[in-house]
C-alpha cells in the first residue's frame, strides 16, 4: 500500500520526542488564551448606527418631512454602505436614523455621514439649526447598574451621592460610559412673580438678558510694567444663589430692581421630571425590607473590546470603598445589573458543559476501545480545542455564547477523527498481522486519506455558514470559523498526536494467536443476517427502499401539519424581563407613575421576582434590544419602563419566556384601566427588531394608511397569540395654539419671536447660564420660569407681558419698555395635535406592532393567519391588500402592506442558510468526486443527506420543540458527518475489491467493519449534544444531531451499502440476475 | 356591599379632619387602623372651565422635591400616590396631577401609615359636613 500524506506525518512523528512538547505547548497556550480572551455574553455585533436630531423649531411634521427628513434622507442614501434609513417627522424636529450594513467601520461611517451632511446643509431651509449626530452602539449598553435608593434620603440626595460615586468611578481604566438616571439635579431656579414683575416694570426676557450679561468674566489682557506682568481680569461669575438674587434686573423710579424683588429665587433640587424607585419583591433575599424607596440608577458601560466581569469587578470593589465617604449610610448601593457576571457565568456554564460533552464521549469511546482506547480520544480534544482558543484570542474574537457553542458543538466531531484512526490503529493491533509499529502505519494509512476527505467534507458543510448576512451574521459567523478551525486542528492531532499516543497506551493483547477472520465478528454476521436478504431479493430491496421513503415523506409531512414549527430562534431564560408602559399621549407624569406604581405592585407578588425598578420620566437602561428600537428615547411623561429583576434561573423552575407569559395579561389589564398599553419585553435572543410582529403600512395618504393601520391592529388583536398589538401613531392630543395678532403685535412694537421667547421661558422654563461652583459635579442650571402654580391653565398667561421695542421698530409710537399684556397679543385656538410621520426608506409608513406569545410562538404562524383576514379587508379603491413578504411596495399610489419584524431576519437567516446547504451538497460532491474519480458514487453517498431528515423532524416533533436556526445548523453539519460516514463505508469496498473480494462479501465486510467507527464518531455526536438538550437556544441544534444522527446512522449502514450494490452490480458479475 | 359601607360613609361626611395631634399608631398589617378623617378629592368650581382638584393641605406629605398622599382604595387598603402640587387654597391644596376626582386620601397624614394597611375612619371623631 503508498503511503499518503497521513502515513508520512505519522512516521514522522510517532517516535519523535517532539510530539509530546508539541502536545504539552498547545495546552498551555491554550490555558493562557482562555483566560486573556475578553469575555461577554453576546457576540461582538458592528452595526453603525447613527442617529440625526435636526430640530426645525415651529414647523408642522407635514413640514419637517417636506423639508428635511425627505431632503436628508434622499442624500443619506447615496452614501455607500447605508442598509436602511429612517426618519421620524415632529412637530418642530426631524430624527433621522441611519443604520449601516452590519459589519461596517464605524468610523468610516460617521465620516461619510458628516460629509454628505455638509455637503447638503446648503439645501436646508431656512430656521433649521444644526443637526446633532450620535452615534449608537453595542458598547453604549450599560453592563453594570448600580441602583442607589434609601429609606431617608430624597432624589435630590441621591442622585448627588451617585453623582460622587461617577466621578470617582470614572478614574477606573477601561470604563465607558457612566450615566445617572432618575433624580433631581441640584437647580437655581428663579420662579417669576408675575404681579411683582408688572409692578416693577420688568419683563421676563429682561431678566434672561441681565441673569446672562451678569454671568460674565474674562480674561482681558495684562500690564507690563517693572519687568512684571499682572494678568487683569474682569467680571465675576456667578456662585451663589444670593449672587443671582442681588442682580439688578431694572429701575423702578429711582431705585433698582433686584431680581429678589420680581421672583422667588431657589437653590435646590430641579422641579420633579421623573419617577424612579425601586422595591424588592416576592423572592427578595431574606431580610430585606418592603415596601419602595426613590432610586437613582448608575449606569456603567464599558470601552470597545473590554472584559465586561473585570470590569464590573472593579467598579464594584471601588464602590465598597466609597461606603461611608461619597455614599452616606443611609443609602443603600444594589447591583440591578452585571452583565459580568452573567457573561462569566454563561462562559462557565459553556466550558462546563463542553467538559460534560467530552467525558461523556470518552466514555463511549471506553466502551468500544477500552479505557486506554479512550485515554487517546480523551487527550486529544483538550488540544485541539486548546489550538481553537488560540485563535479565538488572536483573531480578536471574545468568548461569548456563539464562539463557545461553536466548541461545543464540535466536541461530538473533532473526537471523530483521533476515534477512527484510534480505533484502526486497535483494529490492527487486534489482528497481529504485522508488528506493532508497521500495523500502526499500516492502520492509518488506511483510513488516513479518507478521514482526510471526510474532515474537509465536515468543514465544507459548516464553513458556508459564513455568509449568513444581515444582523443574524455576527450571531453565525463564529460559528463556522471557529468549528473549521477545530475540524483542522482535530484533523492534525488525529495524524500527529493520535498516532504517537495509540502506540504507547494501546495494548496488542497477548495469548490467543489464531488468525483473524472477519467473518467470525458478531458484526458481519449481524450484516450478513441484514444484508444478504435484500441483496438477494430486490422484492425485498425495493420494499426496504419504499419503507425508507414512506418515512421520508412522512416527516417531512410534520411540518405541514404544524406538528413541528419554525422559529428562528426560542427564548433564553434570561434573569431580566422589562415592562413598557405607554399612556396616551398628554398623560400626566404622576398619572404614569401611578400606573407604574400599581403594575409594579402586581409583579412584587409574582413568587420569582427579587426586585423590580420603574422609571417614570426617564428610560429605564437599555439592554441591546432597547437600543435597536430606540428606547433611549422614552423620556416623555407619559411612558414608563418597570424593570423585572428575577431570582438566579438556579433557584426558579419556571423559565423566564414562561413568567413573563403569566404576567402580560394581568399587567395589561392595569394599564387598561387606565387607557394605557403594556407590553412586556424580554431580551431576544437572537439580533433585536423593531417587535417580533411589524406589519408596514404604505399608501397614498396618511389618512388612509392611519385607517388600514387600524384595521390590521384590530385583526391582530383578533389573532389568537398575538399579544402586545400596538401601533405607531400617536392619541389625539390637544394642544393650544397661540395665534399671534401681527398688526396689533406690530403696532405695540413687539415681534412675535419676543412672544414666542416669553411664552417659552415661562412654561417650559429657560436656562439661562449655570452657577460657577468648583464644589458641584453635575452642572447647576440657572432657569427662568414661572412656579408651578402659575402655569396651569390659559388663564394663567394673562398675567404676563412682554415689552414694546419702541418707536425703534419703525411700527408703534409707544416708547421702548412700555409693558404689553401677552393676552391682548395672542388669540388661543384649540387644536388637535399633528401626528408624527414616519419613513423608511423614503417611503411613508405607518407599523403596527404585536409579540407572539401564548397560542403561537412563532410569528410566521400567525402572519399565515392573519393574511386571509387582511385580505379580506375593505380599502377605499375597492381592491384587497396582499400582505408583502419580501419584496417592498412597487408604488405608493395603492395601499399595501409588508410584513417586517422578526419574519425579515428570519426571512433572511433561512435563506442564507439554505443557499449554504445548496453550496455546501456541491463542495461534497466535487469532493467527492475528485477523491474517487467517479460521477456516481458521490450520488450513493449523498443519499444519506436526505435521511437525517426521518429523524430530525420526529425528533423535534417528539421534544416539542420548535425547528429553529440552529436545528438549521445541525441539520447542515450532519449533511457532512453523513457523508462522511459514506465515504469510509465505500472506500473499504473499493480497497477490498481491489484485492479482488466479491461485490456482496465486499459490501457486507464492510458494512461489518465500518460499523464500529462508524457508530462511536456518530455515537459521539449524539453524546456530545445531549448536554445542549437542555440549553433553550441551542436545543434544536441538539435535537437535530441527536435525532437525525441515530437514525441516519442505522439507515446508513443498510441503505448506502444496498444502493452501491445496485450500482455496481452491472458492472461486477453477470451472473447476478437481472431486476425482474 | 358591607364593605363599600365606610367608603360612602366617607363620601358623605366628607371633610378636613379634627386639628388635634395625631398619636402614633401601632402597626398591623392585619387589623384595620382607625384614622381620623378619609376624605375624597373635591373639585371647585363648575365642571368645566375652571374645575380644580382640591386635597387638605394636612393630607401632603414631602420628600423633597416629591408630594404625595395616602390614598384609600375600594379595599381600604393605602398607597402612596405622587402628586403635583399647584397653589395652597384656605387650607386645601390643588392637585395637578397623580389623582382622580372622587379618590379617598388620608386626610390628615401620618408618617406610620404605610402602604398595604387597611384603614377605616375612626368613629368618635366628628366630622363637618362639606358645603359643595
Amino acid at each position: 500500500m503508498n503511503e499518503g500524506i497521513a502515513g508520512k506525518l505519522a512516521k514522522q512523528f510517532i517516535n519523535s520526542k517532539i510530539t509530546p512538547l508539541l502536545m504539552v505547548a498547545s495546552l498551555l497556550v491554550g490555558i493562557m488564551a482562555t483566560f486573556m480572551t475578553p469575555r461577554e455574553e453576546e457576540p461582538q455585533i458592528v452595526v453603525p448606527m447613527v442617529d440625526l436630531y435636526i430640530p426645525y423649531p415651529g414647523a408642522a411634521p407635514v413640514e419637517v418631512e417636506a423639508r428635511v427628513a425627505r431632503p436628508i434622507e434622499r442624500t443619506l442614501t447615496e452614501i455607500p454602505g447605508v442598509d436602511y434609513v429612517y426618519s421620524t417627522s415632529m412637530p418642530d424636529f426631524a430624527l433621522v436614523t441611519v443604520r449601516y450594513k452590519v459589519g461596517e467601520d464605524a468610523e468610516r461611517s460617521m465620516v461619510k455621514l458628516w460629509s454628505t451632511l455638509m455637503k447638503n446643509m446648503d439645501k436646508m431651509p431656512p430656521g433649521v439649526q444644526f443637526p446633532l449626530m450620535k452615534k449608537v452602539s453595542i458598547d453604549d449598553v450599560p453592563v453594570l447598574n448600580l441602583t442607589f435608593w434609601s429609606k431617608t434620603k430624597n432624589p435630590y440626595e441621591l442622585r448627588q451621592s451617585a453623582a460622587a460615586v461617577a466621578e470617582e468611578l470614572k478614574k477606573i481604566n477601561n470604563i465607558g460610559d457612566v450615566e445617572i438616571k432618575g433624580g433631581l439635579k441640584r437647580q437655581i431656579k428663579i420662579e417669576l412673580n408675575k404681579a411683582k414683575l408688572q409692578q416693577f416694570n420688568v419683563s421676563p426676557m429682561q431678566i434672561a438678558r441681565q441673569i446672562q450679561q451678569g454671568n460674565s468674566q474674562m480674561t482681558s489682557g495684562d500690564f507690563k510694567q517693572m519687568n512684571q506682568e499682572i494678568v487683569v481680569r474682569s467680571g465675576k461669575f456667578l456662585e451663589s444663589a444670593e449672587e443671582v438674587a442681588n442682580i439688578v434686573v431694572g429701575i423702578y423710579g429711582a431705585s433698582p430692581v433686584y431680581l429678589r424683588d420680581v421672583a422667588t429665587i431657589v437653590d435646590g433640587p430641579e422641579e420633579v421630571n421623573n419617577y424612579n424607585f425601586f422595591g424588592w419583591a416576592a423572592a427578595a433575599p431574606k431580610g430585606s425590607v418592603a415596601g419602595e424607596y426613590p432610586a437613582v440608577t448608575l449606569t456603567v458601560a464599558k470601552r470597545k473590546g473590554g472584559d465586561a466581569s473585570v470590569l464590573a469587578d472593579k467598579v464594584m470593589s471601588r464602590v465598597d470603598g466609597l461606603r461611608k465617604t461619597a455614599i452616606p449610610s443611609g443609602i443603600t448601593v444594589t447591583e440591578t445589573r452585571n452583565y459580568g457576571a452573567t457573561a462569566s457565568e454563561k462562559v462557565f456554564t459553556l466550558l462546563e458543559h463542553l467538559l460534560m460533552a467530552v467525558v461523556a464521549v470518552t466514555i463511549v469511546v471506553g466502551f468500544f476501545l477500552g479505557w486506554r482506547g479512550s485515554l487517546v480520544v480523551l487527550a486529544s480534544v483538550p488540544i485541539t480545542f486548546a489550538l481553537t482558543l488560540l485563535i479565538y484570542y488572536l483573531l480578536d474574537y471574545s468568548l461569548n455564547r456563539v464562539t463557545l457553542f461553536a466548541l461545543i458543538f464540535v466536541t461530538g466531531i473533532v473526537v471523530d477523527d483521533s476515534i477512527i484512526i484510534a480505533e484502526n490503529i486497535h483494529r490492527h493491533f487486534a489482528m497481529k498481522r504485522q508488528p506493532k509499529l508497521q500495523a500502526a502505519i499500516t492502520a492509518i494509512n488506511e483510513v488516513g486519506n479518507p478521514t482526510i476527505l471526510a474532515t474537509f467534507t465536515v468543514i465544507a458543510a459548516v464553513l458556508p455558514m459564513v455568509f449568513v448576512s444581515g444582523l443574524m451574521g455576527p450571531y453565525m459567523s463564529p460559528m463556522p470559523i471557529g468549528a473549521s478551525l477545530a475540524m483542522i486542528f482535530s484533523l492534525l492531532v488525529a495524524l500527529i498526536a493520535t498516532p504517537w499516543l495509540s502506540f504507547r497506551l494501546l495494548k496488542t493483547e497477548e495469548g490467543h494467536q489464531e488468525e483473524y477472520d472477519i467473518t467470525k465478528t458478531g458484526y458481519y454476521k449481524l450484516f450478513n443476517n441484514i444484508l444478504s436478504p435484500f441483496i438477494e431479493s430486490p422484492v425485498k430491496r425495493w420494499i426496504a427502499f419504499g419503507v425508507v421513503g414512506l418515512m421520508l415523506a412522512g416527516a417531512i409531512a410534520l411540518v405541514p401539519l404544524k406538528a413541528v414549527q419554525m422559529k428562528m430562534l426560542p427564548f433564553d431564560n434570561k434573569n431580566e424581563f422589562q415592562v413598557i408602559i405607554d399612556m396616551p399621549d398628554g398623560t400626566s407624569l404622576e398619572q404614569t407613575a401611578r400606573v407604574a406604581k400599581e403594575a409594579a405592585a402586581y409583579l412584587k407578588t409574582v413568587p420569582e421576582v427579587e426586585s423590580y425598578q420603574y422609571y417614570v420620566g426617564t428610560n429605564a437602561p437599555i439592554n441591546f434590544n432597547g437600543l435597536v428600537r430606540h428606547y433611549y428615547l422614552r423620556q416623555k411623561a407619559n411612558m414608563a419602563d418597570i424593570q423585572v429583576n428575577l431570582v438566579h434561573k438556579g433557584e426558579r423552575k419556571a423559565q423566564s419566556h414562561d413568567i413573563a407569559k403569566r404576567v402580560r395579561g394581568d399587567v395589561q389589564k392595569i394599564a387598561l384601566r387606565y387607557n394605557g398599553n403594556a407590553k412586556i419585553v424580554e431580551i431576544p435572543p437572537g439580533p433585536p427588531v423593531l417587535s417580533t410582529l411589524v406589519a408596514e403600512i404604505y399608501g397614498p395618504s396618511q389618512e388612509q394608511q392611519i385607517a388600514l393601520a387600524k384595521q390590521v391592529k384590530k385583526v391582530f388583536e383578533e389573532t389568537p397569540g398575538v399579544v402586545d398589538v400596538d401601533f405607531l401613531v400617536e392619541e389625539d392630543q390637544k394642544v393650544y395654539n397661540l395665534v399671534v395678532n401681527k398688526e396689533r403685535a406690530a403696532f405695540r412694537g413687539v415681534s412675535a419671536e419676543q412672544i414666542a421667547q416669553t411664552l417659552r421661558m415661562s412654561l417650559a422654563g429657560m436656562d439661562v447660564g449655570v452657577l460657577h461652583t468648583d464644589k458641584q459635579l453635575d452642572p447647576v442650571a440657572i432657569q427662568v420660569r414661572l412656579p408651578q402654580s402659575g402655569r396651569t391653565s390659559l388663564r394663567d398667561l394673562s398675567g404676563i407681558f412682554v415689552q414694546s421695542q419702541g418707536m425703534g421698530t419703525l411700527t408703534t409710537r409707544l416708547r421702548a419698555g412700555q409693558m404689553i399684556p401677552l393676552s391682548e397679543l395672542v388669540k388661543v385656538e384649540e387644536k388637535i395635535q399633528e401626528k408624527s410621520i414616519y419613513h423608511k426608506d423614503l417611503r411613508r409608513v405607518v407599523y403596527v406592532t404585536a409579540d407572539v406569545a401564548g397560542a403561537t410562538e412563532s410569528p410566521v404562524y400567525a402572519m399565515l393567519d392573519m393574511d386571509k383576514k387582511i385580505q379580506k379587508l375593505k380599502v377605499p379603491g375597492g381592491y384587497s391588500v396582499n400582505p408583502l413578504y419580501t419584496a417592498n411596495p412597487t408604488s405608493e399610489d395603492k395601499l399595501s402592506m409588508k410584513w417586517d419584524g422578526e419574519w425579515q431576519i428570519t426571512f433572511e437567516v433561512f435563506r442564507d442558510l439554505g443557499t449554504a446547504f445548496a453550496v455546501v451538497l456541491v463542495i461534497i460532491y466535487l469532493l467527492i468526486i475528485g477523491w474517487f474519480q467517479s460521477f456516481k458514487t458521490p450520488l450513493i453517498m449523498m443519499i444519506a443527506i436526505p435521511l437525517s431528515l426521518v429523524g430530525i423532524i420526529p425528533g423535534h416533533w417528539l421534544h416539542g420543540a420548535f425547528f429553529t436556526a440552529t436545528s438549521m445548523i445541525g441539520m447542515i453539519a450532519l449533511a457532512g458527518i453523513m457523508v462522511r460516514n459514506s465515504v469510509l463505508l465505500i472506500d473499504f469496498i473499493q480497497i477490498r475489491r481491489a484485492e479482488g473480494v466479491d461485490l456482496k462479501r465486499a459490501v457486507i465486510e464492510s458494512a461489518a467493519v465500518r460499523t464500529r467507527p462508524i457508530i462511536l464518531t456518530s455515537g459521539a455526536v449524539v453524546i456530545g449534544s445531549v448536554v445542549m438538550l437542555f440549553d433553550p437556544i441551542f436545543q434544536g441544534l441538539a435535537i437535530s444531531l441527536i435525532w437525525g444522527g441515530v437514525l441516519s446512522t442505522i439507515l446508513t449502514l443498510v441503505v448506502v451499502p444496498l444502493v452501491y450494490y445496485m450500482a455496481e452490480r452491472k458492472s461486477d458479475k453477470p451472473s447476478i440476475p437481472k431486476n425482474s | 356591599m358591607i364593605s363599600l359601607l365606610p367608603v360612602a360613609l366617607a363620601l358623605l361626611v366628607s371633610g378636613c379632619g379634627g386639628h388635634e395631634e395625631t398619636p402614633i399608631i401601632r402597626v398591623s398589617p392585619s387589623v384595620p387602623v382607625a384614622v381620623e378623617s378619609i376624605v375624597p378629592v373635591r373639585t371647585n368650581g363648575e365642571p368645566g372651565t375652571r374645575e380644580l382638584l382640591l386635597v387638605p393641605a394636612t393630607s401632603v406629605f414631602r420628600n423633597g422635591e416629591l408630594a404625595g398622599v395616602l390614598v384609600v382604595g375600594a379595599d381600604h387598603q393605602i398607597s402612596q400616590r405622587w402628586i403635583r402640587t399647584g397653589v395652597v387654597l384656605q387650607g386645601d391644596i390643588v392637585v395637578l396631577g397623580g389623582l382622580d376626582k372622587g379618590e379617598l386620601v388620608v386626610g390628615k397624614y401620618n408618617p406610620s401609615l404605610g402602604e398595604g394597611l387597611t384603614v377605616i375612619k375612626s368613629p368618635n371623631v366628628t366630622e363637618e359636613v362639606q358645603n359643595k
